[in-house]
């Protein structure tokens, strides 16, 4: 019984943070809080379905495939929604062109994918059904990828180091001679990356369904905002902690409950720790 | 008096005048056929407009009603309400239709019934809200598929008789269908004596409904109870009740028999022991044999309808909205709203394709409930389904 909602709870858990981690990687290379971030995670299980379920192509092709899709969408939306916005950022611009280009990636997988949802292939037959059904744990895996790849990325590359002195200070990185367009461009098609195989990885749990991509919207903000806006370590913190309260209110008060139970904690976490769990207060030399 | 070109004219305009009352003997019976064709809640109505084509074409074939042809002014609502008023007012106002057959979901219906009802258009409703029907405020309104109460019974009946229930679990999704149906399930069993073990709404883009399944399994349901039109989450039970060998019977709404669900589901096995609302009129027995009725419309509309992509009772309900229209005009010599509305008042038992039609000037429900039936939800063939344990 334990193992079925931990199970459940750490695989929605690890997309949540997935997609956290997403909005952070739009967030640090440009200030803007993205709300394609979500769309990013349903299309890497649409893109994933229609590569090797629907067109019968091998799966490492359509797994590759699918993330540099989900890339190129990640470069879009820095091209079409963020840098005509970057001038006024305090105006939160973003706010309305990011969400218009989300509403059109989804409108327009509505149109031309399906309005139902449509099966994502197995993977790697591990279909049980149970707690062990590599659908709970494929989630979990692409987390632990991720986390080790960008660890790899930002301790040990060039790029990776580059990508953080933007995140620091955008000015002085400039100062230095860091192509910034470029760095920025290459932060929201590593974002794609991440959102996609966020999407690609819960494929079998979440179904390629035009409509996970308001929920990840959502539900990966959550841990953005409980982890702290820029942290990683807390987004993936927040997020599987969000997915394994998620579940286990679904079996302890059910149905909508659960969603008012999740975000009466989230209220009260915010009201202790506006900042976040693990976000530092904001400072200001004055 | 010279005669002038315009004086001809206009003797010919008066002479035209005066032949009317011949002409309008031809004048066709113009209905008004509101129903969503596109988007993402199109499928009903895709199945119903294919009867409504039919029955039009088999009637104009033999010579229309009283040698008057059945003119059918379509209008695609694409399942939003708005979309539906203007469709409502365009029909009545400049189509001045004799009747309107539609819109076929609730949500539209709530909106253009006022609007039916003030222009006095007799109209066949197809939605299952209970209030759609009401002889004070739309005397105008009649309908011709069951009302939600007519499904709660069914299924709650069907757990109880056959199923033989002590215990169960009721569930639907958080849409305003789904609470209505959840609320009204929820009470029909419990006045019933049936104890609710389980009860709630569930998010339909949930990603994984297993802890849900899990506290229905321990708080010892007999059957699941499920209201749900979300493929996905009707899927995601099913798998969810394999995983955790959950062996008690799903049923419940019609949307857990369509196609999608064969294709979401893990195994085919899933699938077994889901049993969903139909009808009598739809449905294969024991032998695989249609109603002698409905096999033969089946016959003869092979080739011309296709079936296998949609149900059977949104077709026949299609061609017995055109039927009752044409047969009112028929009995009565007349397209008068009144007489239409006044012959529909006095049906007993009308025969239809899909079920037999009882109205009276008090109640405006003709379903017979009686005509609903449990089908296995996976035993689709040609849009009917084969009837569910305990009928034969």
């Amino acid at each position: 019984m334990l193992a079925a909602i931990l199970a459940a709870g750490l695989a929605v858990g690890a997309t949540y943070a997935l997609i956290g981690v997403t909005y952070n990687l739009m967030f640090s290379a440009s200030r803007v809080m993205s709300f394609t971030a979500g769309q990013l995670g349903m299309l890497g299980g649409v893109f994933g379905a229609l590569f090797i379920h629907r067109l019968g192509m091998p799966i490492i092709p359509g797994f590759i495939l699918a993330l540099a899709a989900c890339a190129l969408v990640g470069v879009v939306t820095e091209i079409v929604a963020v840098r005509p916005v970057l001038g006024s950022l305090e105006q939160h611009l973003y706010v309305l062109s990011t969400l218009g280009l989300a509403l059109m990636i989804q409108q327009f997988t509505a149109i031309e994918w399906s309005t139902e949802p449509q099966p994502f292939p197995v993977l790697l037959g591990f279909d049980g059904g149970g707690p062990l059904d590599e659908k709970f744990w494929l989630p979990l895996v692409a987390c632990v990828v991720t986390i080790a790849g960008l660890e790899f990325l930002y301790r040990r590359t060039l790029v990776g180091r580059a990508f953080l002195a933007i995140a620091e200070d955008n000015f002085a990185a400039r100062a230095l001679g860091l192509p910034e367009r470029n760095l920025r461009m290459g932060s929201y098609a590593l974002a794609g990356v991440v959102g996609g195989l966020a999407g690609f990885a819960s494929g079998e749990l979440l179904l390629a369904f035009f409509a996970n991509g308001a929920m990840l919207n959502f539900f990966g903000f959550v841990p953005v905002a409980l982890g702290g806006l820029g942290n990683n370590r807390g987004a993936i913190i927040g997020g599987i902690a969000l997915g394994v309260f998620q579940q286990a209110a679904n079996f302890l008060v059910g149905g909508v409950f659960a969603s008012v139970a999740v975000f009466a904690v989230f209220i009260i976490v915010l009201l202790v720790r506006p900042q976040g769990l693990f976000g530092a207060p904001a400072t200001r030399r004055v | 008096m010279p005669l002038t070109r315009r004086g001809f004219a206009l003797t010919a305009a008066a002479a035209a005048g005066f032949a009317r009352p011949a002409h309008a003997q031809a004048e066709p019976i113009r209905i008004g056929w509101l129903a969503t064709l596109t988007g993402p809640l199109s499928s009903p109505g895709i199945g119903f407009d294919r009867g409504v084509r039919w029955a039009t074409e088999e009637i104009n074939a033999k010579g229309g009603v009283n040698g008057r042809l059945i003119e059918v002014i379509t209008r695609d609502t694409q399942g939003e309400p708005t979309k539906a008023v203007n469709a409502t007012q365009e029909v009545i106002s400049r189509h001045k239709v004799h009747a309107i057959w539609g819109p076929t979901n609730s949500g539209e219906l709530l909106a253009t019934s006022p609007i039916m009802a003030r222009a006095k258009v007799p109209s066949l409703v197809a939605g299952v809200v209970n209030s759609l029907i009401d002889p004070d405020k739309y005397p105008n309104a009649f309908r011709v598929t069951p009302s939600n109460s007519q499904w709660d019974d069914a299924v709650r009946n069907y757990c109880m008789k056959v199923v033989k229930v002590k215990k169960v679990a009721i569930t639907a999704d958080a849409t305003g269908y789904g609470t209505s149906a959840h609320d009204d399930s929820v009470a029909g069993f419990k006045k019933a004596g049936i104890e609710v073990v389980y009860s709630g709404v569930i998010d339909p883009a949930q990603p994984d409904v297993t802890p849900d399944i899990l506290r229905m399994k321990n708080a010892g349901a007999d059957a699941l109870v499920s209201w749900t039109v979300s493929s996905g989450m009707a899927a995601r039970q099913m798998n969810a009740r394999a995983a955790l060998n959950w062996d008690v019977p799903i049923v419940g709404h019609p949307a857990m028999g369509t196609g999608e669900i064969g294709k979401l589901v893990a195994k085919p096995e899933n699938w077994d022991k889901v049993y969903i609302i139909g009808y009598k009129s739809c449905s294969f027995d024991d032998k695989g044999n249609l109603p002698a009725k409905t096999r033969a419309f089946v016959d003869s509309v092979k080739g011309k309808i296709k079936l296998d992509d949609t149900s059977l009772w949104w077709v026949a309900s299609g061609v017995d909205g055109i039927r009752l229209i044409a047969d009112a005009v028929a009995k009565t010599g007349s397209s008068d709203s009144d007489k239409i509305i006044g012959y529909w008042n006095t049906l007993k038992e009308w025969p239809g394709l899909y079920g037999n039609y009882s109205f009276t000037p008090r109640e405006h429900n003709g379903f017979n409930g009686d005509d609903i039936v449990m089908q296995r939800a996976n035993s689709q063939r040609d849009g009917a389904f084969a009837l569910a344990p305990g009928y034969a």
